[in-house]
């Protein structure tokens, strides 16, 4: 057994782990991550008392907690799909969702989720192909006007893509397999050009929303869990400014798609490596702020009670990517944090707070 | 394939500029089901001419929407007459009706009166005062009711003391004698109207959920503050303070520990005029149970309102009952117990009674069209959970054996149901649209289960839908 959860700090994205959307109250944004000998594990906080942080095989975890029918059914997948990344639990979680399992309300928004994921494929895929044919000079009004979608659209487009291919000496083939991919590994986080941000960009103007919101309420409530507050806003927005920088150096590089397509292997593997680590810094963050969008229809002592859940969850930046020491800072307001903590299920009885679970489920249904 | 609840598409009252007043009434049904922006966006336009008798109506109608949205109004004078008796108001739609509360219909007659006999001159220059504040500004509001409320407290002292007004007063009321109390009443909340304010602001938010000291001490210091003013003004501020609790009879547990400053000789009375108050009021919403059917005898409420609404009166009577007992106090217990066991009947009628219809029929049986009814698999989870919080308030309300039952009886009835979709599931794999329906239909059940039994008692049936679906986990 590890040292209580604030004192773990740990170095990576990928030793702190993903969080996984579980409903069981305990297990709420408990994280998944590959350990020694490739094997899953995770992490589970707060088993006694709120003050040790266990580290169990991915498969015991069913024997250790019990688990509602929801968090059975996801624990299942991510074994048999072997998942540990942000974007494979998220596949997993949608899944599990869209079986029911959390409620329909759930269920409709883990459909939602899904089909804005392939129209976001879609639209990013459109609009990288105008990109590419407008950076060789080969803007065509008549395929625009026939739309992508049909016959005539099509062949206008094949033809402009060949020529496009020539431009940049690449074979047509290859041009359309790395459109493929940079639209498959840019559509999570979105085109600047695009009308709808994509999903990453909008959990980055969520977290500023949170921010702002956890700033405000820190200053003027007076309640035990203002200092909580404020960390989880300094959090936030330290999280925000890495994510800003990122998202700058990636969009830059996407605008640049002439020479991304030519210089290929240096410049796409930065692309990936850049979705990629958005996808890590903003994992955990959907249900904290989902979960506060929540508690703001709610009274100010429910919201306290949230700020100090929130606090246990909060998905901290691990040592490499971050200076600033956010387990020493954490530490500093733990005193504050146990004096109103709302009581999970007794894990021993096995007994669940059937309103925990709702709360949770409640998040979910609101943003899959 | 699902027939999932879906927002309703904003109807024709999204254009309420074009909308005339003749055409309001027909509009009323639509305001309550609009999107909250488009709402709040009518609900400012209707404000512009809400002096119009249709859209006075219009507002009685939305009023319980507005309760719940409570958006930002523009102020008035008569809304500035009102904040200091504003939490005793009675509800909406026969709601939770607070303690020595005024009927909202007393409120055209009360103006009237202060129209009348306030100097008119004095009356404008608020009025013009009233119209340039901005909303939200509350200090502002307050300002100009330092000077309303002392106004109109003598003016409606003076209606009710004098002969001839007090005629007048009697045929504005229509000879009401229950209005004419709730005129007097008014008056006395008006006498000390900035105190009242001032706790308010103490006492937020509305409903306190818990009583805590800092508030008691608000309300110590306020009791001692208007006893300076008039012994008689305490009463109409412990009203406002009960209003103001998630649990009135909150406040019967601290009243006798209180230090009421120049009414503390009155302390007994007002105890016994407060719990009066409060086991009376307590009668009368449990009463009020019995009108949450409509005319074909089917519930208006949802099992969990009525299980919110229960808990909050169970709340209240163990309250006033600890408080009775600890003072010896006998001459409410038969009356508290009477109102237990309403509560106990109108549970029994609306959550124990109505859970086959409420929960079985959620899941389809076998062989019907395929397609999944997400709705009925939502008021089903709602049963299922008010089920579980009757369970909680069963030895209570004298239902556990009920209760024990009717969870039992929940729990066969959805398993049966569930075997009965399992063993049709394989003439659905043919067609994935039937299959994927048939699945989700199957997971719903389970849900079900999970939520009646608990985790471990439904996981044998999510171990047999897995493996009827081929998805079973794999072997260690």
């Amino acid at each position: 057994m590890l040292k209580g959860a604030i004192d773990y700090a740990p170095s990576t994205f990928e030793e702190r782990g993903a969080a996984v959307a579980f409903t069981t109250p305990l297990l709420s944004q408990t994280r998944v991550r590959r350990g020694e000998r490739t094997k899953l594990e995770v992490l589970i906080p707060a088993l006694s008392e709120g003050m040790g942080l266990y580290v169990v095989p991915w498969k015991a975890m069913p024997e250790m907690v019990p688990m509602t029918m929801h968090d059975r059914y996801l624990h299942d997948l991510i074994v048999k799909e072997e998942a540990c990344s942000p974007q494979e639990i998220r596949r997993a979680t949608l899944k599990a969702a869209k079986r029911g399992l959390a409620g329909p309300q759930a269920a409709q928004a883990a459909r939602r989720a899904l089909e804005e994921d392939e129209e976001q494929g879609t639209l990013t895929h459109y609009l990288l192909l105008l990109s590419i044919l407008k950076a060789v000079g080969l803007e065509s009004p008549e395929m625009l006007k026939a739309g992508i979608g049909t016959d005539e659209g099509q062949r206008l487009t094949r033809q402009l893509m060949a020529r496009a291919a020539d431009s940049l000496n690449l074979e047509a083939n290859l041009l359309y397999a790395r459109l493929a991919e940079v639209a498959a590994a840019v559509a999570p986080v979105g085109l600047a050009q695009s009308p709808k941000p994509g999903r990453l960009l909008r959990g980055m103007q969520e977290l500023k929303s949170f921010r702002d919101s956890m700033t405000q309420w820190a200053n003027e409530v007076p309640n035990d869990a203002a200092p909580v507050a404020a960390f989880c806003a300094d959090v936030a927005q330290h999280t925000i400014g890495i994510g800003d920088a990122i998202l700058t150096d990636f969009q830059r590089r996407v605008d640049a798609i002439g020479p991304l397509m030519r210089d290929w292997e240096t410049d796409f593997a930065v692309i990936r490596n850049h979705a990629r680590r958005m996808a890590w810094l903003l994992d955990g963050w959907t249900h904290v702020t989902g979960a506060w969008e929540v508690a703001l229809t709610e009274d100010r002592q429910q919201q306290a009670l949230t700020i100090n859940e929130l606090f246990r969850i909060l998905p901290l930046l691990p040592k490499k990517e971050s200076r600033v020491d956010m387990v020493g800072a954490a530490k500093r307001v733990t005193s504050v944090h146990r004096r109103s903590v709302r009581m999970l299920e007794d894990w021993r009885t096995g007994e669940m707070d059937m309103d925990a679970i709702r709360r949770i489920e409640r998040v979910k249904a609101r943003a899959a | 394939m699902t027939r999932s609840s879906r927002t309703r598409p904003p109807s024709g009252a999204s254009d309420p500029e074009r909308a005339t007043p003749d055409l309001l009434p027909s509009l009323e049904r639509r305001l309550l089901s609009i999107p909250d922006d488009k709402f709040l966006e009518v609900v400012r336009l209707l404000e512009r001419v809400r002096d119009h008798p249709d859209v006075r109506q219009t507002f009685e109608s939305i009023r319980p929407r507005l309760a719940q949205m409570r958006p930002e109004r523009r102020p008035t004078l008569k809304r500035v007459l009102c904040l200091p008796f504003e939490d005793v108001l009675e509800g909406v739609g026969g709601g939770e009706g607070p303690l020595g509360r005024i009927e909202r219909r007393v409120i055209a007659p009360l103006w009237g009166i202060i129209e009348d006999g306030a100097d008119r001159h004095q009356l404008d220059q608020l009025d013009r005062m009233v119209q340039e504040v901005a909303p939200g500004d509350h200090n502002a509001l307050l300002n100009i009711g330092r000077r309303l409320w002392p106004l109109a407290a003598q003016v409606l002292r003076a209606a009710v003391e004098d002969d001839r007004s007090r005629q007048a007063l009697w045929r504005r009321l229509h000879g009401d004698e229950g209005l004419q109390r709730q005129v007097i009443d008014a008056a006395a909340y008006l006498d000390i109207g900035l105190t009242i304010e001032a706790l308010k602001s103490d006492l937020s938010p509305r409903p306190l959920p818990e009583l805590e000291d800092h508030h008691i001490a608000a309300i110590e210091q306020a009791a001692q503050a208007v006893a300076r003013q008039s012994v008689t003004a305490v009463y109409p501020l412990l009203l406002v303070a009960a209003a103001r609790l998630a649990t009135p009879a909150d406040l019967l547990r601290v009243l006798n520990d209180l230090d009421l400053g120049k009414a503390r000789r009155e302390q007994p009375a007002l105890f016994a005029q407060l719990s009066g108050l409060v086991v009376s009021n307590l009668e009368a919403r449990s009463a009020r149970f019995d009108g949450n059917a409509d005319r074909a005898g089917r519930p208006t409420v949802t099992p969990e309102d009525v299980m919110a609404t229960a808990e909050g009166l169970i709340a209240s009577v163990t309250t006033t009952t600890n408080v009775m007992d600890r003072l010896n106090e006998p001459i409410y217990r038969d009356r508290l117990a009477a109102v237990t066991s309403a509560v106990g009947a109108m549970v029994a009628e609306s959550v124990l009674d109505t859970a086959p219809q409420g929960i079985l029929t959620a899941i389809p049986a076998p062989g019907g069209p395929p397609g999944v009814d997400e709705d009925a698999q939502i008021a089903a989870e709602d049963h299922v959970r008010a089920l579980r919080r009757c369970d909680r308030l069963a030895d209570t309300l004298g239902l556990r054996q009920q209760v024990n039952e009717t969870i039992k009886r929940m729990g066969q009835g959805v398993e049966a149901r569930a075997q009965a979709l399992l063993r049709d599931y394989p003439q659905r794999v043919g067609d994935a649209s039937a299959a994927e329906a048939a699945e989700l239909t199957l997971f719903y059940s389970l849900r079900l289960m999970e939520l009646l039994a608990g985790s471990a008692k439904a996981d044998p049936l999510r171990l047999a839908i897995l493996a009827a679906i081929g998805e079973s986990p794999d072997p260690e």
